[in-house]
């Protein structure tokens, strides 16, 4: 028994409950000789890499689900080892690059290259290439994607590389013009409320469509965020009738709180406390850019038409330094205490105009 | 249970075991005792060990805790069961918290022995290896695989390593059988590659009636080399499995220090989508995780107990009682004044061992101006032994630190108001440096906001001298910027300027951060800084990243919780169905932000998925209550089981860093205006 999401995850191309014109077009896309390099994008929860796979079984049949996990043992060229979790079957590797932080330039010439250099070796096979997937290829360094972009070019005869990515604007030119691009939107509503209902029927129980609706409402396209909250609220009030109450997630409401404390105040004490928050969602990892990313959204609700522009472009700005920097704790304040000093002056402002 | 009602309690029970006396070796003996020959008064040995549990200084519920595991391993706790599920005890905590101590004192308590390995090298294989060094070179081979290169007579220092626990697993008698006790000479790690080793025991208690055993491990091998990890953890495994069937050996005991962060660590690199890229910056620290890895981490045969740093209460009351015996009914001559016991323990950081050299320290200093106590200036004497001690002991970091803050945060520049508790002297210094500085020259009227007085402070004098990286200082002046402040235009130009000094230096540390640093604080500071007996504290920073690392393990758990709950769904075909292994489906990011519902749900029903039970390190993450009540930011929130045993000692801990004595702070005057030392000099 393992989660719903992971559970009842379509095995092939034929099971896939949405994004119909997709699947046929890469069925006909394996089933033709020159298969190319890919770039699966799309926002997260959209089923990237469900389609990914039942690509994968289309190409290769089901051998491809009799997966090991490998460690590797990277030297980078300071000597340091890295290791790395590998997922591989017989027909294709699965890598995280972004395991091995700033050394994923290493990871992924020494891997793609070892890689290219073995012919497969099963002659049953259906095909003379191997895959390599490359999750969250977003993530990858400059100097990673520039790797890469001559691999893909060199070895083109053994390999195929498959990307999955959030977004391409953080891909190079030069690869986004050497693989397909494959967008995967997110589901709708309805498609969703189907997948719920799918899950619903091979559990053995019904899901009334109030509820499903509200559920996927509230995932607003995350078919990944929809069924874990189907499943949690499945555990907690199994007939799944009534008013529902979906939770937010604690930080997300948590950052709200936050938005609350910096329009409330303006005041040094009134920093220390903000960043008394701050410290708390980072210690309960969330990433210092959604910090900022749902702060400044939740800000920009409660403020002037006049400020938001300036708001964004603040956090923009910050979350710019932020990426560059080392210590988010810094830019994260800094933002904070932009924002609050916009503010000040705004309603200072606006209050003397109003009187004279 | 709230928080408050515990930590009152809490300090409650830190008054009541406040009785407790002395704790841990002191180094050298004979403090100031002329009579004894000096060549005595340098062995080590410790004379003043505690004996007894009344002598440690450790909480008392910790040292109950470590007694209770014990017995428990020996007779397996009231269900008589529980002996399977003691095999491996690791006691964590920083330097100087009295983790071997403990033990060594309940091993007297309880009458067992304690089996000790130990890298070293006795006198005829170090001659050996001195004479073929062309052995040196092959150092990690040998350890890695010692069958390629097989050398009679040597064997690999993990070969030794393993025969050891073997030994003491299995036959007991070996030890009790006389090895020779030959000197013990350890070696640092890395030059011990090669060595050979010796095991060595230690048999303080041959004379107890029940052979009752412990192996302690606390000098490991070396556990940065990734195939001596390896085996090493395959050991401890193999500690586990095989004594779960017939009778057990002898439990482990691992002592490990915690190293603690640096500042100039970068956050982790692949903060913002996620990934797992923390793990691999953290192999080279060697913490309870990487020695023994996370699965062993999370079966029920290794328990864990964390050390705190010793509370003030508690180490003043150990120092007290250690001075009472030493001195016994004597006349208080030579002994240190009680104002050199607080900054001590002040200074000691929670590290008893090195309050203990401090306070022989003192001994040895007041003894030298004994003379000068018969004078009339009987106080100050006492007072230059304080000054001189403070000197000395204290961590030189902090005292630079407290100075470099001071300097910066008070943003003094020419012709300020001189503050009304100055001396005249002091002022007259102050009116001298105005003389010299020059004043700038008046700025074009579209810049005449940032027009300011000359600064008393000189940031090329202050760069020179201070030998802190900027990293660090970073850090002070983030913690402690905004109370200087009185406005939120102020502390935009502060904390813009540490944004930019950030992002400009990057990860690497160029020279010019520091300067930018306290050039950018010292223009927005107002000035004069108002004085409303602003505390400088210690960065809450190393605190939260600290937690964000736990945590970040804990959803290293919970993936790897879900890859095994995966696999077991693939052969365990309860369903009949083919399922695909969710390794890499789950990015650690996506197990932070989005699982925290799901994972509360499945704690609640306390259900297990695929027959394993969820890792209950998640709630490090997935619960997050908003706490209205303005709390300090080193405050945890109450979410670890154990909160109650160290909120009080950690409260000191967070401000412990830059307080002066009390006696200062009464007087206002809490900041070191002027230099005493040199005043001493």
């Amino acid at each position: 028994m393992s989660l719903w999401v992971d559970r009842f995850r379509p095995k092939t191309l034929d099971d896939l409950h949405y994004h119909h014109d997709l699947s046929t077009r890469l069925k006909a896309l394996a089933a033709s000789e020159d298969f190319p390099h890919m770039l699966f994008y799309g926002p997260s929860g959209a089923g990237k890499k469900t389609r990914i796979n039942c690509t994968l079984r289309q190409l290769f049949g089901s051998g491809v689900e009799k997966l090991k996990i490998d460690q590797r043992v990277f030297v980078s060229p300071s000597r340091r080892k890295l290791e790395i979790n590998l997922v591989q079957s017989s027909y294709h590797i699965e890598i995280t690059p972004s395991e091995a932080g700033s050394y994923d330039r290493v990871v992924v010439q020494d891997l793609l290259k070892e890689i290219a250099q073995t012919q497969q070796v099963d002659l049953g096979a259906k095909h003379r290439f191997k895959v390599v997937v490359i999750n969250e290829a977003d993530l990858l360094s400059r100097d990673a994607q520039a790797a890469l972009r001559r691999t893909m070019e060199k070895y083109m005869s053994n390999l195929r590389l498959i990307l999955c990515a959030n977004s391409t604007s953080r891909l190079i030119a030069p690869i986004r013009s050497r693989c397909l691009l494959v967008r995967v939107a997110a589901p709708t509503t309805q498609e969703m409320q189907v997948v719920m209902e799918h899950v619903a029927k091979k559990m053995k129980f019904d899901i009334p469509p109030e509820a499903s609706l509200q559920i996927a409402e509230d995932a607003a396209g995350n078919m990944r965020k929809a069924l874990l909250v189907f499943e949690a609220l499945k555990m907690q009030s199994p007939d799944l009738s009534g008013p529902l109450h979906i939770a937010k997630p604690d930080w997300e409401t948590y950052c709200h709180k936050v938005a609350d404390l910096i329009v409330q105040e303006q005041s040094p004490a009134r920093v220390m406390e903000v960043r008394a928050k701050f410290y708390e969602l980072l210690s309960h990892c969330i990433p210092p850019t959604v910090i900022l990313k749902t702060v400044a959204e939740k800000v920009v609700q409660k403020v002037d038409e006049a400020l938001k522009a300036d708001i964004m472009h603040w956090a923009a700005f910050y979350e710019l330094r932020m990426r560059l920097g080392s210590k988010k704790i810094y830019h994260l304040e800094a933002w904070v205490v932009k924002v609050m000093c916009l503010y000040k002056h705004f309603t200072y402002n606006f209050d003397m105009s109003e009187f004279d | 249970m709230s928080r408050k009602p515990s930590s009152s309690q809490n300090r409650s029970t830190t008054r009541q075991s406040s009785q407790k006396k002395p704790q841990t070796r002191i180094r050298t003996v004979k403090l100031d005792e002329s009579s004894e020959p000096p060549t005595k008064k340098l062995r080590p040995h410790d004379k003043y060990e505690p004996t007894t549990e009344a002598d440690l200084a450790v909480h008392k519920r910790k040292v109950e805790d470590v007694r209770r595991w014990l017995v428990e391993a020996f007779e397996g706790g009231p269900s008589r069961k529980l002996r399977k599920y003691r095999r491996i005890l690791v006691l964590t905590g920083p330097a100087g918290t009295a983790k071997t101590t403990t033990l060594r004192v309940l091993s007297r308590e309880l009458g067992f022995e304690i089996l000790e390995w130990c890298n070293g090298m006795n006198d005829r294989n170090a001659n050996k290896y001195v004479e073929d060094l062309d052995g040196y070179d092959y150092g990690n081979d040998l350890l890695s695989c010692p069958r390629r290169l097989p050398r009679p007579g040597v064997e690999a220092i993990f070969d030794k390593f393993q025969s050891f626990l073997t030994r003491a697993m299995s036959c007991s008698s070996i030890f009790n059988a006389g090895v020779p006790t030959a000197s013990q000479l350890p070696l640092s790690l890395r030059a011990s590659c090669s060595a050979p080793t010796q095991s060595s025991y230690s048999d303080n208690h041959a004379g107890c009636p029940q052979k009752r055993q412990v192996v302690l491990l606390e000098d490991l091998p070396n556990l940065l080399h990734a195939p001596t990890q390896a085996r090493f953890k395959a050991v401890l495994e193999s500690l586990c499995v095989t004594n779960s069937s017939s009778t057990p050996g002898p439990p482990v005991v691992i002592v490990i220090s915690d190293a603690g962060l640096r500042a100039e660590q970068p956050d982790d690199e692949s903060w913002d989508g996620g990934g797992s890229g923390r793990r691999w910056g953290r192999s080279e620290i060697l913490d309870v995780r990487s020695v023994l890895g996370p699965e062993l981490l999370a079966s029920p045969y290794v328990t864990r107990i964390g050390f705190n740093p010793i509370a003030p209460t508690l180490m003043t009351k150990a120092l007290q009682a250690l001075l009472a015996k030493h001195f016994g009914s004597q006349v208080s001559g030579g002994k240190p004044p009680k104002e050199a016991l607080d900054v001590i323990v002040e200074t000691a950081n929670g590290d008893i061992r090195s309050a203990l050299m401090a306070l022989q320290f003192a001994c040895v200093s007041s003894l030298s101006g004994k003379s000068q106590t018969k004078n009339p200036r009987n106080r100050n004497g006492g007072k230059s032994a304080v000054a001189v001690l403070e000197a000395v002991t204290r961590r030189e970091q902090s005292l630079v630190l407290f100075h470099l803050m001071g300097k910066i945060l008070y943003n003094k520049r020419k012709r300020d108001p001189p503050i009304s508790r100055i001396s005249a002297r002091e002022a007259a210094k102050e009116r001298e440096l105005d003389e010299k500085l020059a004043d700038p020259p008046p700025l074009p009227r579209w810049l005449s906001h940032h027009e300011r007085k000359a600064s008393r402070v000189s940031v090329e004098a202050v760069v020179a001298d201070s030998p802190i990286d900027s990293s660090l200082f970073g850090l002070y002046i983030h913690q402690n910027y905004t109370q200087f402040c009185d406005d939120i235009e102020q502390c935009e130009g502060v904390c813009d300027g540490l944004s930019w000094a950030d992002w400009v230096g990057g990860n690497f540390n160029t020279p010019y951060a520091f300067p930018t640093m306290a050039l950018s604080t010292l223009h927005a500071l107002p000035t004069p800084v108002p004085r409303l007996g602003q505390k400088v504290c210690k960065p809450a920073w190393f605190d939260v990243r600290t937690k964000e690392l736990e945590a970040w393990d804990a959803v290293g758990d919970v993936a790897s919780w879900l890859a095994h709950v995966g696999i077991n769904s693939l052969s365990g075909d309860s369903l009949g169905e083919d399922d695909i292994a969710p390794i890499g489906r789950w990015t650690h990011a996506d197990i932070a932000m989005e699982m925290g519902g799901w994972l509360r749900a499945m704690g609640q029903s306390g259900s297990s998925v695929g027959g394993l039970a969820l890792p209950s390190s998640h709630r490090l993450f997935s619960t997050l209550p908003w706490v209205s009540t303005l709390m300090t930011v080193g405050d945890a929130i109450g979410e670890h089981e154990d909160m109650e045993m160290h909120g009080a000692p950690e409260e000191d801990g967070d401000v412990r860093a830059l307080h002066l004595s009390k006696d200062e702070e009464d007087d206002g005057k809490w900041w070191a205006e002027v230099d005493d030392i040199e005043d001493v000099d």
